[in-house]
């Protein structure tokens, strides 16, 4: 990682920018963070030049659908993001109104850009195998927070999210189309049956007609329950309707959602995504899923071109998320925000997320990677760290990290065990989770952090680092309610008795 | 557990205990029972992985790890999987489950 440098040339890659229709041997000039321009000019004495040459160079890619925060969070999303190729991404569902404020803590701390697609529900998505898709009345819909939180920050929202999965019938599919509208932000909706081994109603042909133009629908090639094929492997009508009226289809590989069958039998007809994202998360990146360039080389082997496939990693979600005036390209003034990487030849095998494993002989591999001028050495390996992906509780030891919480955090931990010492709560299913008994542990720890004057931030480091050693993050709520009782008071009495490092 | 012989199997091996499909596995400290199949989206445990100085399995499908102590998800709560103490008295081999 180097610091931005005020001019900088990237010299002699194959530029690839279909925004612009370029795609050839060029130089681009970046300038204060900034794409300058792509072309020949005679460089001052004082430019630093890369050589880039042998290499293809676009702008930097972004993921619309990966998941950084909350149950399938990485401890570093970066590791997934400018440490991959990746300069933009959209958390898909993690935070729902009732966290995007926790949400919001973890921006800080990112070199590449996150934005919010939030989840209809207000806790965001549960992840594992907790029942998704139970909000079924207007009541559970708080459309004045919404308002509010959307007028204070309009910019972080790209997108709201439903599960078409279920069996509760189309109502939250069309509570969640309701609430994008009302906030004018697009519906983005998952599909894909994987719960359910026998729902009496398939939500995915659903989500087909309530789609408009502009909104979004993902796991496009999925081999779940409500396939975008028929039994004879044919593109159902409604899908086809769906494309014609201007319905935006993402790839969203994910851990369950991209079958080599289904994905050849519709690629074959010419159904393809607009969008191609990779659904990263800590259940997948070790397989199937690993990194965006894994899945963008998964689309090169189904088919696409290279061009093609740049095309769906940055003009086109550029455009689905209205991200043109910062994303997407390198037209001059806009970030400088870019992605190397070669092409390599060989023998390759790419799996999908059933039992099926394709040859390949196209492997894309990003090597480098430039946010706003910054600089970033592209290191696959990082997302791949245990420590990563896999969420522990330290149930054995108190993290190390406990040891560096203020006088002040400390107080809050007493004050928060003593408050939930009189709360019982259980996690006794891995279908079925108490949500509202999520919500309400959460509201005790902003109450508690309320009187203590204690920032949110604050809090919630306390909390984390209190059960975690690495940097997860995730809903205060639904932490809470995952750890053992008894185990969750002691530990917090435990840390906030603990004396604090001298300085 | 009728034809498990520890000596000429490899691991993890298929057995049978009260009629009951288990995977042992063979662990620094000896043996260890898991049901066959993980109970997230029933991966075969025969491919399964043994993790944190032998203390945990991981199925390889999606990560799912779990306590060989007492079956608990670590990183999946709410699922536990069924786990089997497995003894050799007079070489014979018993199991009992653990949870």
């Amino acid at each position: 990682m180097e610091p931005a440098t005020s001019s900088l040339v990237l010299k002699g890659a194959h530029v690839m920018d279909p925004e612009q229709g370029i795609d050839r041997v060029a130089d681009v000039h970046l300038a204060d963070g900034k794409v300058q321009f792509v072309g020949s000019r005679e460089l001052t004495p004082n430019t630093k030049v890369v050589d880039v040459s042998g290499h293809y160079l676009s702008a930097g890619w972004t993921d619309i659908h990966v998941h950084a925060y909350g149950t399938l969070g990485f401890a570093n999303p970066d590791t997934v993001g400018v440490y991959q190729g990746v300069t933009t991404f959209v958390d898909a569902g993690g935070p729902g109104i009732g966290v995007l404020d926790q949400f919001m803590e973890l921006l800080g701390n990112l070199e590449t850009t996150l934005y919010a697609g939030a989840f209809i529900r207000p806790m965001g998505l549960l992840g594992l195998n907790f029942i998704e898709g139970d909000v079924r009345t207007l009541g559970e819909v708080p459309i004045t927070r919404w308002l509010d939180f959307a007028k204070q920050h309009r910019d972080l929202l790209r997108y709201i999210k439903c599960n078409a999965i279920g069996d509760y019938g189309p109502g939250t599919l069309k509570l969640t189309k309701g609430l994008a509208e009302i906030l004018s932000l697009p519906l983005y909706m998952h599909i894909g049956e994987f719960q359910l081994q026998n729902p009496k109603h398939l939500l995915a042909p659903e989500a087909f007609r309530i789609a408009e133009a502009g909104d979004m629908i993902t796991h496009l090639y999925h081999g779940n329950l409500g396939q975008v094929i028929d039994e004879s492997g044919k593109v159902l009508p409604i899908v086809r309707e769906a494309e014609r009226r201007g319905v935006i289809f993402d790839l969203g590989f994910g851990g369950y959602n991209f079958s080599w069958d289904v994905a050849e039998k519709a690629f074959a007809q010419g159904l393809i995504p607009h969008t191609i994202s990779s659904d990263l998360q800590q259940f997948n990146v070790v397989r199937p899923v690993k990194s965006l360039a894994n899945v963008m080389s998964a689309m090169i082997r189904l088919g696409m071109t290279v061009s093609q496939v740049i095309e769906r990693v940055t003009r086109n979600p550029a455009k689905a998320l209205s991200l043109t005036d910062r994303a997407g390209s390198l037209k001059p003034g806009l970030p400088a925000d870019i992605t190397v990487f070669r092409v390599d030849t060989g023998d390759y095998e790419i799996a999908d997320c059933y039992t099926k494993v394709r040859k390949a002989e196209k492997q894309i591999v990003p090597v480098l990677t430039f946010k706003n001028g910054k600089r970033f050495e592209v290191d696959l390996a990082l997302a791949q760290d245990e420590s990563n992906w896999f969420l522990q509780i330290a149930e054995d030891h108190v993290p190390s990290r406990a040891s560096s919480l203020s006088e002040r955090q400390r107080s809050f931990l007493s004050a928060l065990a003593a408050n939930l010492s009189s709360i019982n709560w259980e996690l006794s299913s891995a279908e079925r989770l108490d949500i509202e008994k999520a919500l309400e542990l959460q509201d005790i720890f902003h109450q508690v952090r309320g009187k203590q004057g204690l920032s949110l931030k604050e809090a919630l480091q306390s909390v984390y680092a209190s059960f975690l050693d690495q940097n997860f993050t995730m809903q205060i709520g639904l932490l809470l309610l995952r750890l053992e009782r008894p185990f969750a008071i002691q530990r917090l009495r435990d840390v906030s008795g603990q004396r604090p490092m001298a300085a | 557990m009728a034809g498990f012989r520890p000596d000429s199997t490899k691991f993890p091996a298929r057995a049978n205990l009260d009629g009951q499909g288990i995977v042992v596995l063979r662990t620094k400290t000896g043996f260890r029972g898991v049901q066959r199949s993980c109970p997230h989206l029933q991966g075969t445990m025969m491919n399964a992985e043994l993790i944190a100085n032998d203390t945990m399995v991981r199925c390889p499908l999606h990560v799912f790890t779990f306590k060989l102590s007492d079956g608990k998800g670590v990183n999946c709560p709410g699922f536990r999987l069924k786990v089997y103490e497995i003894k050799e008295e007079n070489g014979m081999f018993f199991g009992r489950s653990v949870n």
